[in-house]
């Protein structure tokens, strides 16, 4: 899934590139990114929030916190601006960026030549060492050398999973460091290239023994804040704001706060002591703090996404079912086309195509409206073979009986028609729902902050990936269990007049 | 075609008969199901339609409600005129089809309905009747029908006889000019045929206006005006009852009645 994700989104942030107003098209005067944001007063920045220290969410209060976002906080403070963080998945966050969801990216960046042609990078603002992870018991890698033939698992846009590829490693994609750690630690994978303050990180918070760090893998790498490559006021700004922050002191503390030394320049190396959080949670209490804020979103997000999307996906069925059984050709032929389209699609793509795609033609749907829009559609393509087979069911004597007694063709199957049709189709309709429920999960990836989304993001710092995505689980299941029995007494109720 | 001499009361008092079929013609997918049918109906008579499977006579009673369209001919009922080879559009069609009320062979009831409102659906929903009027309308005709306390039962709850004389009732609430019968009494078992019978029997005393595809001879011989005898989508033979059911002029005809008669 990740491989196809990153394919889809190379192509689509390709596409956005070529068509937005980018390069030197306003090389002579100062572009007007810059004021636009002053004008606002709000910086939106996108970060994952997933990956700590960096980017995450503090387990004692559920807010947003980390080297990264307290940085750019420092800096925005500089730029006389507010910040407003967006959260998204790092193999997306490009993508986003190019579709101005928002305006810098704050995730550990690392400076590489490509990115440097693509966007407008800052200066450094963290300076690390690359290191390869192993389990602990593995003596099979010493070097970067070591890792050709191996299998490594890397967020598949990161520089992280360049380097391990160049040196001729395997790359399984994950979503960011905690869930590539996982599966080094399940056998599933040798080793995970990264960042030796994110490694450290992990090892203190977790007390972790099973890995290790095996080798470095010999580059420093730079990491820097990215804006869009024609915004190059914000990015002039954002330089001198970084500057002063680093001159008055303030990126130091930061650091030192997360780190116990400076990491913003020169020479980094993790320190094993000092456990500046708090003692890790018992798992019991994270699920207990996590359950409350995990209903809410089921109330928020999840539940509300169903239901809209259900509710106008059958309207959208209603009325391609009967196109298709339209006696006019090409009105049939549409409907058949659409169909076909939706069916033969993943709905994963779907969701791409409207978050991530419909922005280059100039139309921007908030990440609710544009899950909403492509699980609406989703369902609106199968339920309609659903509903042309329940009409037909019908017998044509009805049809008819309703004909001779004067009713049109929208009475007859207002009144007639559809209620009998009910019968026939609420079954295969309830798996439609069912399957939706649990289909929203994937709105996370368009930045819907939905169950799913709420249990990876309390997992990523603690890593306690069983215990939470068990929560989410039993959410999902509750919440399809009510759905079933709802579908029982429906049936009952539209079989009351058939002879049994 | 055969001539008739003396067609039985084909004219009404004021010279007009209710339904008057000219030339009527209809081809499924180029095969011929109707050829020039011709016949009248006076208002206040019973006709029956009679002839063996695939001869027409139902296709005849659906061109008269409009379920189905000819290819040439006239269908006038009362005083709307349709000319089927002027390809008319869904209005006037509509206004034929508000002239005749259709039973039919299956019934047709709507499951999802009680009795009461399958009777009351055409008047409120179709006619803009309001509802306490229909209603009072539809519980006189269900207790006409000998189905009174059946109102608010669904049709799955009836017997046959019980609902094809609901889709009579239904059929009656729409207040036509002319009743049509798709073979109303074919799919019930022998016992319940007499009740069915029965209610139509009624309404031919009460002078209602009745187009009748049946095989029950019985019926036809005490009850009709006027008997069409089909085959092949032609009228072959049109008379009183007494003429063509007992002494028919047509070798066909006879052959036929023969058949029915004495099945064995």
């Amino acid at each position: 899934m990740g491989l196809l994700l990153a394919l889809v989104l190379g192509l689509l942030v390709t596409a956005c590139s070529g068509g937005a107003p980018a390069g030197d098209a306003s090389s002579g005067g100062a572009d007007p990114s810059l004021q636009k944001i002053k004008d606002v007063g709000v910086l939106r920045v996108g970060t994952e929030g997933t990956y700590a220290p960096f980017t995450y969410h503090d387990p004692a209060n559920n807010q947003l916190t980390g080297y990264d976002v307290e940085a750019i906080e420092a800096v925005a403070a500089k730029l006389g601006v507010r910040t407003e963080f967006v959260e998204a998945p790092f193999d997306s966050i490009f993508a986003s960026l190019q579709a101005e969801r928002f305006d810098l990216v704050a995730n550990q960046v690392t400076k590489n030549p490509q990115r440097d042609a693509t966007y407008a990078l800052s200066d450094t603002y963290t300076v690390s060492d690359g290191v390869i992870v192993t389990r602990a018991d593995d003596g099979s890698i010493t070097s970067l050398a070591d890792l050709k033939g191996k299998t490594t698992a890397q967020s598949s846009t990161s520089n992280w999973a360049q380097v391990a590829k160049d040196a001729g490693a395997k790359v399984e994609a994950v979503e960011g460091f905690t869930q590539g750690v996982t599966l080094v630690k399940q056998g599933r994978v040798d080793a995970t290239v990264n960042d030796n303050l994110a490694v450290a990180e992990y090892t203190k918070t977790t007390g972790d023994t099973s890995v290790k760090i095996a080798a470095k893998t010999g580059d420093t790498s730079e990491q820097v804040f990215a804006m869009r490559k024609a915004d190059v006021s914000l990015r002039d700004a954002v330089n001198t704001a970084l500057a002063q922050v680093k001159q008055d002191g303030q990126l130091t503390q930061i650091s030192e706060k997360y780190f116990g030394q400076d990491v913003s320049q020169g020479e980094a190396s993790p320190q094993q002591e000092q456990p500046a959080q708090a003692a890790p949670q018992s798992t019991w209490q994270l699920i207990k703090e996590t359950a409350g804020p995990m209903a809410l979103a089921a109330l928020k997000a999840t539940i509300p996404l169903t239901a809209i999307s259900f509710v106008v996906g059958l309207v959208i069925a209603l009325v391609v079912a009967l196109m298709r059984l339209s006696r006019v050709g090409v009105v049939s032929q549409l409907a058949r086309f659409y169909i076909s389209v939706i069916r033969g699609t993943p709905l994963l793509v779907q969701l791409f195509l409207i978050f991530y795609g419909l922005p280059a033609i100039g139309l921007t749907f908030n990440p609710f409206t544009a899950a909403v829009i492509a699980f609406s559609l989703n369902v609106g393509g199968y339920a309609a073979e659903i509903i042309r087979a329940a009409i037909l069911s019908v017998p044509r004597g009805q049809w008819e009986a309703a004909q001779t007694i004067g009713m049109g063709y929208a009475t007859t199957l207002r009144r007639i028609v559809l209620p009998q049709a009910a019968r026939t189709a609420v079954p295969p309709l309830s798996n439609t729902l069912i399957s939706l429920v649990k289909d929203t999960s994937l709105a996370s990836v368009v930045l819907v902050t939905e169950l799913l989304r709420v249990a990876q993001v309390a997992a990523a710092p603690t890593f306690k990936f069983f215990a939470l995505y068990g929560v989410a689980a039993a959410y999902y299941w509750v919440i399809c269990l009510v759905l079933s029995f709802v579908q029982g007494r429906l049936e009952h109720r539209l079989e009351r007049y058939v002879a049994r | 075609m055969s001539e008739q001499q003396d067609p039985p009361r084909t004219e009404d008092v004021d010279g007009q008969p209710l339904v008057e079929v000219v030339g009527l013609a209809k081809a499924f997918g180029g095969v011929e199901v109707l050829r020039d049918v011709e016949f009248t109906v006076p208002t206040g008579s019973v006709t029956v339609l009679i002839g063996p499977s695939g001869s027409g006579k139902t296709t005849v009673l659906r061109c008269l409600n409009a379920l189905e369209t000819g290819d040439a001919g006239t269908v006038r009922i009362g005083d709307v005129s349709v000319d089927y080879a002027q390809h008319p559009g869904k209005r006037v069609l509509g206004r034929l089809r508000g002239q005749s009320a259709m039973v039919f062979q299956a019934h047709n009831l709507f499951p999802h309905l009680t009795v009461l409102r399958n009777v009351t659906e055409g008047p409120v929903v179709v006619q803009g009747k309001p509802r306490e009027e229909a209603e009072a309308q539809a519980r006189a005709l269900l207790e006409s029908v000998g189905l009174g306390g059946k109102a608010d039962q669904h049709p799955y709850q009836l017997s046959g006889g019980q609902q094809q004389r609901v889709g009579i009732a239904r059929a009656l609430a729409l207040q036509p000019e002319l009743l049509l019968f798709d073979e109303p009494t074919s799919a019930l078992d022998p016992e319940l045929v007499g009740e069915v019978l029965a209610v139509m029997k009624d309404l031919a005393v009460q002078g209602r206006t009745m187009v009748v595809v049946t095989h029950e001879m019985r019926f036809a011989q005490s009850v009709s005006d006027q008997v069409l005898f089909m085959d092949g989508g032609v009228v072959v033979e049109r008379g009183e009852p007494a003429a063509v059911l007992t002494d028919p002029r047509e070798a066909r005809t006879r052959t036929f009645l023969q058949r029915v008669l004495n099945p064995i």
